[in-house]
C-alpha cells in the first residue's frame, strides 16, 4: 500500500512548499505516494490517518492551533517544515514588540479586529518528529528526510556548523571582515548560501545542539553594537533555543 | 448559500462567500483568513541592507519582486544612484522570476481548472509531458534568480548600491544558453493555453501596470493606466486607497473610488506593441485578442508572458556576458521616505520606507498586487454570479473559485 501523505500551511510565505515543487518530490515521490491533503496543489483534500503529515508556516491564529492539534491526532509522523515551523519563522519577531502597537500601525483602528497570536514553534504546541529546517528549507534536506522516512530510518541531523559549509566553498571569513555573522553557532548542511553570495550567515536553521554561543557573542561584542547583535538573532528563527534569550536581550 | 472551505489552489487562505437571495446576488465576500504577520511594523528598527531579504519572506512564491521593491524604495529614501548594469540585473531577476511563477501558476494551480483534473497528481498522471514541460521551465527560471540573487527562493545579496557580489560574464553566458533551451517550451505552454475554453464573461475594467518609456513593464518606472490615467509612484497615495473590512484580514484597495486590475492582463493589454518579437508573432496569430476584458484571459496573458520574459531574460544575460564589470556600491547620501515600484508575476507592487540617517528603518507601507485586485474581484464575482444566476449552486460555485483563481491570487503576500 503506498503511504497516505498531507501536506499542510499554516501562516507563512508559502517558499518552503515551493521547495518542495523545485525539489524532486513531483518527479520522484508523488507516483509512490498517496498525496491526500495538499491544498495548494490540489482541488479535492481529505482527512484520513496520514502516515506523514508535513506542517509548513506557524500558528498565528486560533483556527491554525486547533489544526496542528487535529493533524497530531490524525498522524503516525509530524514533520515540521521549514523555520515557521521549527522556530516561528520572522512572523515571530513580534514576540518581542508590544503587538497591540504593532497591530495599530498597521491597521489603524480597526487593530482589535485582527488576531495575531503570541508566536509558539510548532514543538512548543504538538510533539514534533522531525524537524526540516531553514528560510527556506533546501531541497536536498527534503529529499533526504523523506527518503529516510519512507525507508523506515531515523533522518540523520546535521551537527557541523554553517562555517564548515562556508569554509568548503572557499568564502572569506565575514567575521573576520567585521561583519557580524550567525555561522558558528548556527546549524548547518545548508551549503552556507548566504556568505557564499557575499552576506553573513543570519542563523536561519537555528543553533546547531550545543553551540558555543558565550564564545560566539564574546567575537560580536568587538565588533558589532548590542542592537545589531540582537537584530542578527531576532530574525528568521527567533524562537529558537538560545536565538530566544539573545534575541531578547540576554547578552 | 454560503461556500465556507479554503479555496484550494491558491498561494493563501481565503474563502468566497456569496448570497443568493429571490434569484438576486446580495451579497459577494473575498474573506482573506491568512494570518497578519505585521511586516510593516517589524520591519522597523532593522537596518536598510537587511530589509531588502526580509522583505522577499513576505512570499515565497514571488519573492524577488519584494526584494526589488525594497531595494528601489530604500534607494530613493537613501539617495543612491544605481548603475544602468545593475538595473539590467534587475531586470534579469524579474524576467527570471515571472517566467517561474507563471509556469507553476499555469500547470500546478490553474491547469487542474481547464484540463478537468482533481490537481497536481493527477495532472501529473494524466498529461506527464506538460509537468515534464513545466519542470524544465521553473528549473531555468530559479536558475536566472539563483544567478543574479544567490539563491532561487529568497534572494540573499541584493541590497540598496546593487549587490554584495555580482555574477561572472560566464555564468551570463550560460544563463543565456537556459533560457534559450526553454523557448520552445515556453511556446508550447502558449499554444496549450491558447487552445484552451475560457468561460465567456467581460467587465469594462481599468488596468494597471508601471511604464518606463521604452520597455514592457518590469522593473521601474511611473503607474498608467488603460484609461489614461498617469501618475508617479511618490503620488501613489493620492490615487490608490486602502481600506478595511472586517470578514478581511487583507486591506482591500480602490483607484479612484473603484476596482481596477493589475497583473499580467494588465500588462498585455497596455503594452502588448512593446512585447519581444516571438511573444508578439504568437499574439498576432493567437485565436484570442488583447486588449480583453475577460479576467480568465489573465491566464493566457500570462503564457504569453512567459514568452516575452524568456527573451527579456536571453536578450539581457547576452548583453551582460560581454560587458559585465566590477563597480563599487554607493552608499547612503541622505535620510528620507522613498518609494518602489515594480512588477510581480501578480501586478505592480508597491512598497516605501522611511530610513533615518543612521540607516535604519523608521517607516514602512507595502501595497500588494492581490491588494489591489481585491475590490475588483469581488465585482466581477458580482457580475458573473448575476449573468449565470439560473444555473445550479454547484456550477456557481466552481465558476466563482475559478475566477478567482484566474487573477492568480497571493494572499500570503496582500495579508503580509
Amino acid at each position: 500500500m503506498k503511504p497516505k501523505v498531507a501536506i499542510f500551511d499554516l501562516t507563512d510565505c508559502e517558499g518552503c512548499e515551493v521547495q518542495v515543487v523545485n525539489s524532486k518530490f513531483i518527479d520522484r515521490v508523488l507516483g509512490g505516494v498517496e498525496l491526500l491533503h495538499f491544498r495548494l496543489g490540489q482541488r479535492v483534500n481529505r482527512w484520513d490517518n496520514f502516515d506523514v503529515a508535513f506542517v509548513e508556516g506557524a500558528v498565528i491564529t486560533t483556527h491554525e492551533l486547533e489544526l496542528v492539534h487535529n493533524i497530531r491526532k490524525h498522524s503516525n509522523i509530524v514533520v515540521a517544515l521549514g523555520s515557521c515551523a521549527c522556530f516561528g519563522g520572522i512572523a515571530a519577531i513580534n514576540n518581542f514588540m508590544d503587538i497591540k502597537e504593532a497591530k495599530k500601525y498597521v491597521y489603524g483602528d480597526n487593530a482589535d479586529k485582527i488576531e495575531t497570536l503570541y508566536i509558539k514553534p510548532l514543538p512548543e504546541i504538538i510533539k514534533v518528529d522531525f524537524m526540516i529546517r531553514g528560510c527556506p528549507i533546501v531541497p536536498e534536506d527534503f529529499e533526504r528526510v523523506v527518503s529516510d522516512i519512507f525507508a523506515g530510518r531515523t533522518p540523520r541531523e546535521h551537527t557541523r556548523p554553517v562555517c564548515m559549509d562556508c569554509k568548503s566553498k572557499g568564502n572569506p571569513c565575514q567575521l573576520l571582515k567585521g561583519i557580524v555573522c550567525a555561522g558558528p553557532v548556527s546549524y548547518g548542511g545548508c551549503g552556507a548560501p548566504c556568505p557564499s553570495a557575499g552576506m553573513p550567515c543570519d542563523g536561519c536553521r537555528g543553533p546547531l545542539e550545543d553551540p558555543q554561543m558565550n564564545a560566539e557573542l564574546e567575537l560580536l561584542k568587538k565588533i558589532a553594537s548590542r542592537d545589531d547583535i540582537i537584530r542578527l538573532f531576532r530574525k528568521f528563527a527567533p524562537m529558537a533555543p538560545i536565538f530566544k534569550e539573545v534575541g531578547g536581550g540576554k547578552l | 448559500m454560503i461556500y465556507d472551505e479554503f479555496v484550494t489552489q491558491i498561494e493563501g487562505h481565503g474563502k468566497i462567500h456569496f448570497d443568493i437571495r429571490d434569484g438576486k446576488v446580495v451579497e459577494v465576500r473575498v474573506e482573506i483568513q491568512e494570518g497578519s504577520r505585521l511586516f510593516e511594523s517589524f520591519l522597523r528598527g532593522r537596518r536598510a541592507e537587511e530589509v531588502p531579504q526580509m522583505s522577499s519572506r513576505i512570499c515565497g512564491v514571488c519573492p524577488v519582486p519584494h526584494n526589488l521593491a525594497a531595494v528601489q524604495a530604500l534607494e530613493n529614501a537613501m539617495g543612491i544612484e544605481v548603475s544602468e548594469q545593475i538595473k539590467m540585473l534587475r531586470e534579469l531577476a524579474i524576467a527570471s522570476q515571472i517566467v517561474h511563477s507563471h509556469a507553476l501558476h499555469l500547470y500546478v494551480l490553474a491547469a487542474a481548472d481547464y484540463l478537468n483534473v482533481s490537481g497536481i497528481s493527477e495532472v501529473y498522471a494524466k498529461f506527464p509531458e506538460a509537468v515534464k514541460r513545466c519542470i524544465r521551465i521553473r528549473a531555468v527560471g530559479n536558475r536566472g534568480v539563483e544567478v543574479v540573487g544567490g539563491r532561487a527562493v529568497h534572494p540573499i545579496n541584493s541590497i540598496p548600491g546593487g549587490f554584495a557580489k555580482l555574477p561572472t560574464r560566464l555564468e551570463m553566458e550560460k544563463l543565456a544558453k537556459d533560457f534559450r533551451s526553454i523557448i520552445n517550451d515556453c511556446i508550447e505552454t502558449f499554444n496549450m493555453f491558447a487552445s484552451l475554453k475560457y468561460p465567456r464573461f467581460e467587465r469594462a475594467t481599468e488596468y494597471l501596470a508601471i511604464d518606463d518609456g521604452k520597455h514592457f513593464p518590469a522593473y521601474s518606472g511611473r503607474l498608467v493606466t488603460n484609461r489614461g490615467l498617469k501618475f508617479e509612484a511618490r503620488e501613489y497615495r493620492n490615487y490608490i486607497k486602502e481600506f478595511f473590512k472586517p470578514y478581511s484580514n487583507t486591506k482591500f484597495c480602490v483607484m479612484n473610488g473603484h476596482g481596477f486590475h493589475v497583473g499580467a492582463i494588465a500588462r498585455v493589454n497596455i503594452f502588448k506593441d512593446r512585447l519581444n518579437p516571438i511573444a508578439s508573432d504568437l499574439l498576432k496569430n493567437s485565436p484570442i485578442r488583447f486588449p480583453s476584458d475577460n479576467p480568465f484571459h489573465n491566464n493566457l496573458a500570462q503564457a504569453l508572458e512567459m514568452v516575452h520574459y524568456t527573451e527579456e531574460a536571453i536578450r539581457i544575460s547576452e548583453e551582460l556576458a560581454v560587458k559585465l564589470k566590477d563597480e563599487e556600491r554607493p552608499k547612503q547620501t541622505k535620510a528620507g521616505t522613498g518609494v518602489g515600484v515594480v512588477e510581480a508575476p501578480r501586478g505592480t507592487l508597491i512598497h516605501e520606507y522611511t530610513v533615518d540617517e543612521n540607516g535604519i528603518v523608521r517607516g514602512a507601507n507595502l501595497i500588494i498586487p492581490t491588494g489591489m485586485n481585491t475590490t475588483n474581484i469581488e465585482e466581477d464575482l458580482y457580475a458573473i454570479l448575476t449573468e449565470n444566476i439560473k444555473k445550479p449552486k454547484d456550477e456557481l460555485k466552481k465558476l466563482a473559485e475559478l475566477l478567482f483563481r484566474a487573477y492568480d491570487p497571493c494572499l500570503s503576500c496582500s495579508t503580509h
